[in-house]
């Protein structure tokens, strides 16, 4: 058993405003996932415009403390402490800002029919104070820790590229990002656009 | 509630008496919500009795438990410790845990799945619920969540809580019908009937 206070959780603060407050990571959790997010300043964002359809979630949002506005799809819903909001449908586009400064949202999520994998997002989220203080080598060594589990996740070996890339290691950025392109055409595309990839963009074999 | 979505207050869920002890009333999140990639209900009581039931989970899922409101005392194996509003609690399959609301109106949430295993539901949170029709006199409605019940273990065991749910709520007959399809699958069957006390009405 282990317990924790949400107050006490790691604070990531994200580009969009809101702060990550990791929960499965914290616990190692493996059933589902679960999350807190937390306001930067008073009315940001506290749940990030998004939808689930690359993962296929359904979620719940659980308003745990304060009030916050959730956009869903053209619909806009304010709940308090004590409200929810399901949301199985994973076309729906979901946001949310908050009403009031302290406000906790908590968010948990998981694929019906599937058993649930951690979400890779989550080991590029935790990279992005690292990379801020440009400690590339705690960030690269975050995300190799998450490829010891999903060594073919593109998402995550394009972002292993940008940090090595951006961190002085131009050949395994380079064959990073020839992997996460092999798996995934798409990236040639980003990476053609990818200000991360200046350092290794002349390469022979740069793969855009 | 909308195509994709659907909103919910905890406060609108009626508190239902579960098939424990009594004392932890159920707030049905996963059956009004139709979840289906993993668990979570809620849960309250009066202050001084269980706001989580003591249990154990033999299924294999591990659980967080999120006090929403109020405050609770939860005991973890030997570990006890105050629970305010905010607090989550990890804890794996095989730990004993019990908590007890210390203030009223104290809500925790649980969620929990099995690792490394896609979430099937089991069941026991719609018999709650199904209960709570049958109870109110709503015993169509009930049995309608019987007869969707999930396959939870042995084969006897759906048409035995079948027999279980008529003969405290609806009909003697079918009642008797479940209970000889359940005794004719396994003796284990007619050893639960022996002491059951769902089963009163049809006993004589």
């Amino acid at each position: 058993m282990k317990r924790v206070h949400v107050d006490d959780l790691d604070r990531i603060e994200l580009d969009d405003g809101f702060v990550w407050r990791p929960i499965r990571r914290h616990f190692d959790i493996r059933a589902f996932g679960v999350n807190a997010y937390t306001p930067s300043a008073p009315g940001s964002q506290v749940v990030e415009e998004h939808t689930e359809a690359t993962l296929g979630h359904e979620e719940i949002y659980l308003v745990l403390r304060g009030r916050a506005r959730f956009t869903l799809d053209d619909a806009e819903h304010e709940l308090g402490p004590g409200q929810l909001v399901f949301i199985h449908d994973p076309a729906v586009r979901r946001g949310a800002v908050a009403v009031e400064d302290d406000t906790v949202v908590l968010a948990l999520g998981a694929k019906p029919g599937e058993a649930y994998e951690p979400s890779v997002w989550e080991a590029m989220f935790a990279a992005v104070p690292l990379m801020r203080e440009e400690r590339w080598d705690e960030a690269i060594r975050l995300h190799e820790d998450a490829l010891v589990e999903r060594p073919d996740q593109p998402a995550l070996l394009y972002n292993l590229a940008c940090v090595e890339s951006r961190g002085g290691r131009r050949l395994d950025a380079l064959l990073h990002l020839k992997r996460a392109v092999e798996l995934d055409p798409k990236y040639a595309a980003h990476a053609a656009k990818d200000s991360d990839f200046a350092a290794i963009r002349d390469e022979p074999g740069f793969p855009a | 509630m909308n195509d994709g979505y659907q909103i919910l207050s905890l406060d609108e869920l009626e508190p239902l008496v579960g098939t424990n002890n009594g004392e932890a009333l159920l707030l049905p999140v996963r059956h009004t919500l139709g979840l289906r990639a993993f668990g979570a209900n809620a849960w309250t009581s009066q202050v001084g009795r269980h706001v989580v039931p003591p249990h154990e989970e033999d299924s294999g899922d591990e659980e967080l438990y999120a006090v929403v409101r109020g405050r609770a005392k939860f005991t973890v194996g030997d570990e006890s410790f105050d629970a305010p509003a905010g607090t989550l609690v990890h804890v794996l399959p095989g730990e004993h845990r019990v908590a007890i609301a210390e203030e009223e109106g104290t809500i925790v949430l649980a969620v929990g799945a099995t690792p490394g295993k896609a979430f099937e539901r089991r069941g026991w949170d719609d018999v709650v619920v199904a209960y709570a029709h049958g109870a109110a006199g709503r015993v169509e409605e009930g049995r309608a969540i019987m007869r969707d019940l999930p396959p939870d273990g042995p084969e006897w065991v759906k048409p035995y809580n079948l027999a279980c749910y008529e003969a405290r709520f609806g009909d003697r007959d079918r009642a008797r019908a479940h209970l000889n399809e359940a005794c004719a699958l396994s003796d284990d069957a007619r050893a639960y009937a022996e002491h059951d006390s769902d089963l009163d009405s049809i006993r004589e």
